[in-house]
């Protein structure tokens, strides 16, 4: 068996700081995911409106967010804000900006056909009882949609948490740079290192998104 | 209804503005050295993945003959020092965008550089050098072939003076140190250009690799820098720089940081002392 | 904005552009086929097949693609496996997009009524022949939308590619940034080739979904 440069995880606390970079990435998805769940709710509800205007801007935001690579998204956060709006944000905040953006654009959209999916005499009959149209949001139909979206939004952690490898790419000490500097500072006395830690980065990226996509899977049969 | 749509709206259009408009605008991005001094902490760029200059350690910690000087930086300051990972090609805009106060990341000194920041005294030498694989050498770039692979990194003088040297030359780019080594090592090229001091440093803790070419461009030096028009922090450094050189600060640096690559061979071409070249 | 500027890198765009198309449509071609092999095999429940075929997808799905291209790229060639920077960049694409263009194609198949096949085995048709001729097309019609988002999402994904040193729109936007320092202008072409990139497969993929809302509302 050759030296797969596993040992080079054992010395110093070179296996907590791959965690700790791990636990970088994770919290940066969680923040954005309880974010974008409100904001996207409220987008949903607007976008079921009926002013043109509005429902343009909507549109507009929606496919900008959807059709650009997310990390190009970074790159114009990052950077761009600073030079037009003279905002000075940490690249962990620039991922939290970008990815509740992004976030509550995909929720926005679920739940927009969520709500449009909800027969229309759910409207009228609550309308006939005497409610009124918040009380019908809020007692009627959200809670309906919560239902269906929960699942969903399941998946949306899931799909955060492997986007977070990207804001290696905008100077976040994350798990794959904590990799890299382990390489790096190993690279005379275990030269094979990159073959171990790179491995064990995609197994630790599995164990964390794995449980999480069977969950979803398992509310959305359940409730579906 | 109505409410959330009024509050909504200017923050899309904020959004969209922020995406779209083009100003340039670096005005008061940058801290002054009192506004560091009240802070407590000073932000420095480093590299976190070029040995024996910037790098991480097995227990977390920066080490490297950049990180030497930046603790020293700090503690004549009377501040704490908050290391910021840099790339390459990072180095300008995280300066320009004040995400930084002084970078001290083995920044070459050029005149399109100068154009974007501020430099204060140089700290240490530098030139371009390539280095191959023993079994085939590169000692003239002229003898490369239109299929020869040479890694560089994106946003470091060897690519600029490759570019306009060697157009002909196909470039393989990396954007971090730390894969364009494993990409060298894993031997997708024939030869890395580079700063010398870290290509002879990687033929010196790597076996099987020889330096072709050890002095290739201009002379240069390696500076730290600052955000363009941050004079209060530049005055500074510079008086720190000076101040430094009277206990032989950087020949000390050299001895812990550099001294186990290189040996005693480099010090004197290498380092800076006191701010004066010769 | 400096116009000269953008003029003069205009043609580094282009160059990116192609690569991140040709490498990008490479991979999605290869995702497709390796989707459809596994879509078959998880609705005709191929024993054996069918489980590796289900761990593939859970560990494509569940892992980042810059992992994957760092494992590949960086990792594999530690133990003697060496691939060009193009080839990890096809064989990334692929192997994500293959369980994503799986999940379509089955929820295609899946679509179609369990009494079509039933038909089909009742008039004497075959396996084969009734994919071919019964539950295929059927499914076909009705994976298109997951399909081009599938394509939509693995174009972007390709953004990633600076991580192997190839000179895609994302990475020499930034090559760009750091050699001549003009970043509004670098990121504005970027901004702008993805559009003309994606916007087109995102509308051709909005129209296929409304055509399809009035086929299948039939049944």
């Amino acid at each position: 068996m050759p030296d797969l440069g596993l040992d080079v995880l054992l010395k110093g606390n070179n296996f907590i700081r791959l965690l700790e970079g791990l636990f970088v990435a994770v919290k940066i998805s969680l923040v954005s995911v309880a974010l974008s769940i409100p904001a996207g709710v409220l987008l949903g509800i607007i976008m079921t409106g009926k002013n043109i205007a509005v429902r343009f801007f909507t549109k507009f935001y929606l496919e900008f967010i959807r059709i650009m690579p997310q990390l190009v998204l970074l790159f114009l956060v990052f950077f761009g804000s600073t030079r037009s709006l003279g905002w000075n944000l940490e690249g962990e905040t620039a991922a939290v900006i970008v990815f509740v953006l992004w976030g509550t654009a995909e929720m926005g959209d679920l739940v927009r056909s969520a709500l449009s999916s909800i027969p229309k005499h759910q409207y009228e009959s609550s309308q006939a009882l005497g409610l009124e149209k918040r009380q019908t949001y809020f007692y009627i139909i959200l809670p309906q949609t919560l239902r269906r979206l929960l699942p969903l939004s399941i998946n949306l952690v899931t799909r955060m948490v492997k986007t977070t490898s990207l804001v290696l790419m905008i100077g976040v000490v994350e798990v794959l740079k904590a990799g890299q500097q382990m390489i790096e500072a190993n690279r005379m006395n275990s030269p094979n290192a990159a073959f171990g830690i790179y491995l064990v980065i995609f197994i630790l990226y599995f164990l964390v998104c794995w449980p999480v996509s069977m969950a979803a899977r398992h509310l959305e049969k359940k409730w579906g | 209804m109505e409410k959330i749509k009024r509050i909504l709206i200017p923050l899309l259009a904020l959004a969209l503005s922020g995406c779209l408009a083009g100003c340039k605008n670096t005005k008061d991005t940058y801290r002054t050295l009192e506004e560091i001094k009240k802070d407590g902490t000073i932000n420095i760029g480093v590299f976190s993945d070029k040995n024996p200059f910037g790098y991480v350690d097995e227990n977390g910690n920066y080490r490297g003959y950049d990180v030497y000087f930046a603790e020293r930086l700090a503690e004549d300051l009377g501040v704490k020092v908050n290391y910021v990972s840099t790339e390459a090609a990072n180095r300008t805009e995280y300066l320009q965008t004040g995400k930084v106060d002084v970078i001290l990341a083995n920044f070459t000194v050029t005149d399109e550089r100068k154009e974007e920041v501020d430099f204060a005294l140089p700290y240490m030498n530098v030139a371009l050098g390539v280095v191959s694989k023993n079994d085939r050498i590169v000692r003239c770039l002229d003898e490369l072939g239109t299929d020869d692979a040479v890694i560089v990194i994106s946003g470091t003088t060897a690519e600029t003076y490759l570019i306009k040297n060697y157009p002909d030359i196909p470039l393989q780019k990396f954007d971090s140190y730390a894969t364009a080594k494993e990409a060298f090592e894993n031997g997708t090229a024939v030869a890395w250009a580079n700063d010398n001091t870290e290509v002879i440093a990687f033929a010196m803790q790597n076996k099987g690799y020889t330096v072709g070419i050890t002095e290739l461009g201009s002379s240069d030096t390696i500076a730290p820098a600052v955000t363009r028009g941050n004079t209060t922090l530049l005055e500074w450094i510079n008086k720190e720089i000076k101040k430094l050189g009277k206990e032989q600060f950087f020949h000390k640096n050299y001895d812990e940081t550099l001294a186990d690559t290189y040996g005693e061979e480099f010090k004197e071409t290498l380092v800076v002392e006191g701010g004066k070249t010769d | 904005m400096d116009f000269a500027y953008m003029k003069l890198v205009l043609p580094l765009y282009e160059k990116a552009a192609v690569l991140t198309l040709k490498t990008g449509l490479e991979g999605i071609v290869f995702a497709t086929l390796a989707g459809l092999v596994c879509a078959v095999v998880l609705y005709e429940k191929v024993p054996v097949l069918r489980q590796l075929v289900m761990g593939y997808i859970e560990i494509s799905r569940n892992t980042p693609l810059l992992v994957q291209l760092f494992f590949i790229y960086y990792g594999l060639p530690k133990a003697g496996i060496v691939f060009s920077a193009e080839t990890c960049g096809v064989a990334g694409i692929a192997f994500l997009g293959g369980s994503y263009m799986a999940e379509a194609f089955r929820s295609g198949l899946e679509n179609v009524a369990a009494v079509q096949r039933e038909s089909a085995y009742s008039l004497g048709m075959g396996r084969l022949q009734t994919m071919r001729y019964v539950t295929g097309p059927q499914a076909a019609a009705a994976s298109i939308p997951a399909f081009l988002a599938n394509v939509i999402f693995l174009l972007k994904e390709t953004s990633v590619f600076s991580a192997v040193s190839l000179m895609d729109l994302m990475f020499t936007a930034k090559d760009l940034i750091g050699l001549y320092y003009k970043t509004t202008e670098s990121l504005f072409l970027l901004v702008i080739f993805y559009l003309l990139i994606l916007l087109p497969v995102s509308l051709i993929g909005a129209a296929a979904e409304r055509r399809l809302q009035y086929a299948g509302s039939g049944t």
